[in-house]
């Protein structure tokens, strides 16, 4: 089937936002943590079990601090290899036996790096909840990280990039944007590692990631759905109340500087008959103050189908299928960025496109009939974001992950609709970008469009095939 | 309803088996509570007894599912109406129709649809198949009236302005150019279901031929929503939080004005036989070399359907599928397996998807493919196998109806290519019914080489239509 426009594109937003006309009943869109017990263990494990009894599955987020940045600088895709070893043997299972204890009952285990956390993401049968926590508890206290497994990940991550190179480009674009705008910065790091840093990861580099960045205190664990509260928390007890804390230092962050220019990175793909396009700069953090002005002005600008941005580029001039923006915060400022692609000959002008909104948006702001109807439209969206056990332990997590106050999501639907005008104003001056100061990254036929785009700022080029995201040569 | 390839996007690559495939990963909420009975703990769907349909009188049949846990509501609109019912020369007309539902009626500017809507907290999508084309809104509850004045509106008074056919004909080119043009898996598939189909109108590819999309005039859509797009030919679903007794009320207030018509011409052509394997190369710049396998497969309705989409999943989900261990984990001759069947009003195909590492031959891991595929022929599956895939299938099929969009997709699904919504809450008892033996028996009639379609794509480092000796 073919979408009538890409969800993908959508769901670029972190947290996604959501809203009520201004005359609708106000009390709808209000979304309330569901009451849940939260118990931190003396050696430092937090646990969250949130019982809602009406569907016998239980949903588990095992979240640990640290992620990529619990890299080696240099050599990203370590925190991404471990992730993905937790599963290919663990305790007295190895990879195949793992695989099929999770699968023969139904259930669903996988886990993945990000920036700042690994997270295992579980679901089962109310059932199978013991076998759940057995799973888990090999996973995280006694996986295997064997040498041929490991082998055969990195190997086949590597293809895997290779193949995404092939088959979807724009599915990597961020990855490039990030590594040329924050450099040397941690979010710049691909947490899937290159194509050259991973293979060169060898098992030692796995051991020594898992020792000082697992443990106790790194650990959050986070049920909801049928559970059996009480064996649940004596099970957890029993199995991670003895573990010992990381043995590294929990990795530090510094917020990134923004960017104060222009610069553009051209990734050559011959042949390309489209342009893939990332305009970013650095945004802002989890505990902005804003966030509810900010959604509302991103909603407006680049963040729903009738958005500034995708008026421009899709609805009035046909020249793409579809163009979004959005902000992904963490616990310093990450990026915000514009997506969207052209036909090739069609680079400049989309791009030039895209910069007069970013200075229209400062130079027009927004009024107040499109704040009513962002408001409406976050508030009417906001609670499809919280229908199942999963979404929870998902929204529970972040909450953990970020230090944020429950109020973070009860009092959201609240802040959106006390954000005012001049809310709006001062977002946009804090934290979009002028369009003098952007990193743009293109993916296209650079034959066909390095002419285009020379005026845009210093070039650096690199060829689509490089094992690598970042331009260490770059200017 | 189905992604016409699984790996094209990122998040539906483990479940590839269609009728579970995508959406929703959260686990089940509400009102529709399994039932704990049977082997795998969770055979029986409740809330049949809360659904209700009607008929309107001039033939569109409208379908309620209330559930109170989030004040909001799904509706999907279906229409009998896909790439499947067209011709050369509007190849993708399906398609191009349904992006121009948004842009203007008789009584609405281009672009005001989904002003209204969103300023009402409302969202929306659509997407077009081979079979169907679906309109998809999910918006709070206070909007319902909105909604169905909007969608009526389109149905009866589309009007189509020239200036934004162009823009749109932009959009689509654009769409395809993502999907297709610069993407290995989407232009190998195109091939393959292109020569897969000889007679049969699903040779078109839903996005359609390049030189259509550039010339598609604005008569040709004129005639295309004067046969499809009748009320008789439309099915209306909605889960969320609503009264069925006012969702009909609406029903008549905005639909029931709109003339029956008479029904589109039936899809006539039958595919014939297939007597041999096929053989599609492409070559094209890249790195990672691909191969498909689509096998003639049956239709939707087909009594053998579970055992398919059972057999599906022995093949291919999970790391303890069998072709995943075999061929990714084993020999590793493969990164990627997935497969995925196109389950249509039509026999359609039953497709395997593979990305080999850099370097390979295509040839060997067909020769490790093959040994597989006809180890699985004549010896069959095991109880084991058979009892991990029902129980994924379960799995998924509970996890997608936790919301309020996965209900009323998957009522919409069976209603359209099953016949009866009914059906759906017999879903999990279908699948746990299958024998061993029909599942091997279907992997006997479908798994035949001389009905199949393989397609290869071999990398070289020179840009298309250059090169290639």
């Amino acid at each position: 089937m073919i979408a009538r426009f890409l969800l993908k594109l959508a769901a670029m937003t972190s947290m996604v936002t959501p809203v009520t006309g201004t005359a609708l009943a106000q009390s709808d869109a209000s979304v309330h943590i569901p009451p849940h017990e939260r118990v931190v263990l003396s050696n430092g494990v937090t646990l969250i079990i949130v019982p809602q009894r009406d569907v016998p599955l239980i949903a588990c987020n095992a979240l640990l601090r640290g992620g990529e940045l619990g890299d080696l600088a240099g050599k990203p895709g370590v925190a991404s290899l471990v992730a993905g070893l937790l599963e290919k043997g663990a305790g007295e299972r190895d990879a195949f036996q793992f695989a099929d204890a999770v699968e023969g009952v139904g259930g669903s285990f996988g886990a993945s790096a990000g920036p700042e956390s690994i997270t295992i993401r579980g679901q089962f049968l109310a059932r199978d909840q013991k076998l759940m926590i057995e799973l888990l508890g090999a996973a995280l206290l006694q996986p295997r990280f064997d040498e041929a497994e490991l082998e055969k990940l990195r190997k086949r991550q590597i293809e895997l990039i290779k193949a995404a190179k092939d088959s979807d480009p724009s599915e990597l674009i961020g990855t490039y944007g990030r590594a040329f705008l924050f450099r040397d910065h941690p979010y710049g790091r691909p947490v899937i590692g290159n194509e050259s840093t991973l293979a060169t990861i060898g098992r030692q580099e796995v051991l020594d990631y898992y020792r000082t960045q697992f443990g106790a205190d790194r650990l959050t664990l986070i049920f909801a759905g049928d559970v059996d509260a009480p064996a649940l928390k004596a099970a957890v007890t029993k199995l991670f109340g003895g573990w010992h804390k990381a043995a590294g230092s929990a990795p530090a962050l510094v917020a990134p500087a923004r960017l104060r220019q222009r610069r553009v990175l051209l990734i050559d793909s011959p042949g390309s008959v489209q342009t893939y396009f990332w305009i970013g700069n650095v945004g802002v953090d989890k505990r902005y103050p804003a966030r509810a002005a900010l959604d509302l002005v991103n909603t407006l600008y680049g963040g729903r189908f009738t958005s500034i941005l995708n008026t421009e580029l899709r609805i009035n001039s046909g020249l793409s299928y579809g163009a979004r923006s959005g902000f992904t915060r963490g616990s310093v400022a990450g990026e915000f960025a514009i997506r969207s692609f052209a036909q090739t000959e069609n680079t400049g002008k989309a791009i030039d496109l895209a910069l007069q909104t970013l200075t229209r948006l400062r130079t027009d702001g927004v009024t107040g009939e499109m704040l009513d109807s962002a408001r409406a439209y976050l508030l009417g969206q906001f609670p499809m974001e919280f229908e199942t056990a999963a979404d929870w332990v998902a929204a529970l997590g972040e909450l953990e992950l970020y230090r944020l106050p429950a109020d973070y999501i009860n009092g959201y639907a609240s802040a959106l609709r006390h954000v005012t005008a001049k809310d709006s104003r001062t977002v946009i001056e804090q934290a979009f970008p002028t369009a003098d100061s952007l990193a743009i990254v293109l993916i296209g036929d650079a034959a066909r469009i390095r002419e285009q785009v020379k005026d845009y700022g210093p070039v650096t080029e690199a060829a689509l095939t490089r094992p690598a995201f970042d331009t260490a040569s770059g200017p | 309803m189905r992604r016409r390839l699984a790996a094209l996007l990122s998040d539906c690559k483990k479940r590839p088996t269609a009728l579970f495939a995508l959406l929703a990963l959260g686990p089940l909420a509400g009102t529709a509570a399994p039932a704990s009975s049977g082997a795998s703990g969770m055979v029986g769907v409740s809330g049949r007894e809360t659904v209700r349909a009607m008929t309107l009188a001039n033939g569109m049949k409208v379908i309620v599912w209330p559930v109170k846990n989030i004040p909001n509501v799904a509706l999907y609109n279906w229409v009998r109406a896909g790439s499947r019912n067209e011709a050369p020369g509007i190849t993708g007309l399906a398609h191009f129709f349904e992006h121009m539902m948004f842009n203007g009626t008789t009584r609405r500017q281009p672009g005001e649809f989904d002003r209204l809507m969103e300023s009402r907290g409302g969202s929306n999508n659509a997407y077009t198949s081979d079979d169907v084309t679906v309109y998809q809104d999910w918006f709070p509850r206070d909007a319902l009236d909105l909604v169905f004045d909007l969608e009526s509106d389109r149905v009866a008074n589309l009007a189509f302005a020239p200036k934004v056919i162009e823009s749109e004909r932009g959009v689509v080119y654009s769409e395809r150019r993502l999907r297709v043009e610069d993407n290995s898996q989407g232009l190998l598939a195109e091939q393959v279901q292109a020569a897969a189909f000889v007679a049969h109108p699903y040779h078109f590819p839903t996005i359609g031929w390049p030189s259509d999309i550039q010339s598609w005039r604005v008569e040709d859509l004129q005639r295309f929503f004067r046969t499809h797009y009748a009320p008789n030919n439309l099915t209306l679903v909605l889960a969320g939080d609503v009264v069925p007794d006012q969702v009909f009320a609406l029903a008549r207030k905005y639909f029931e004005p709109i003339p029956r018509q008479e029904p589109p011409e039936p899809v006539r052509t039958r595919e014939p036989e297939q007597l041999g394997e096929r053989l599609v190369v492409v070559r094209r710049k890249a790195q990672t070399p691909l191969l498909q396998y689509a096998y003639k497969a049956p239709a939707a309705s087909d009594p053998r359907g579970p055992a398919v989409n059972l057999l599906l999943s022995i093949l291919v989900d999970g790391d303890a599928s069998r072709l995943h261990r075999v061929l990714v984990e084993q020999q590793k001759v493969a990164i990627e397996v997935s497969g995925h069947w196109q389950e249509g009003f039509d026999p359609g195909l039953l497709w395997l998807y593979l990305t080999l590492p850099e370097g390979s031959d295509p040839t060997d891991v067909q020769e490790i493919l093959d040994a597989e595929l006809a180890n699985l022929v004549s010896r069959g599956v095991t109880d084991a196998e058979l009892r991990r895939a029902k129980n994924l299938i379960t799995a998924g099929f509970w996890k997608r109806i936790a919301t309020i969009d996965g209900k009323a997709h998957l009522l919409g699904e069976y209603e359209v290519f099953h016949g009866d919504w009914l059906k759906m809450f017999d879903a999990p008892m279908q699948f746990e019914s299958v024998r061993r033996e029909e599942v091997q028996a279907a992997a006997r009639e479908i798994l035949d080489r001389r009905r199949r379609t393989v397609g290869v794509l071999m990398p070289t480092n020179e840009p298309e239509g250059a090169g290639a000796p």
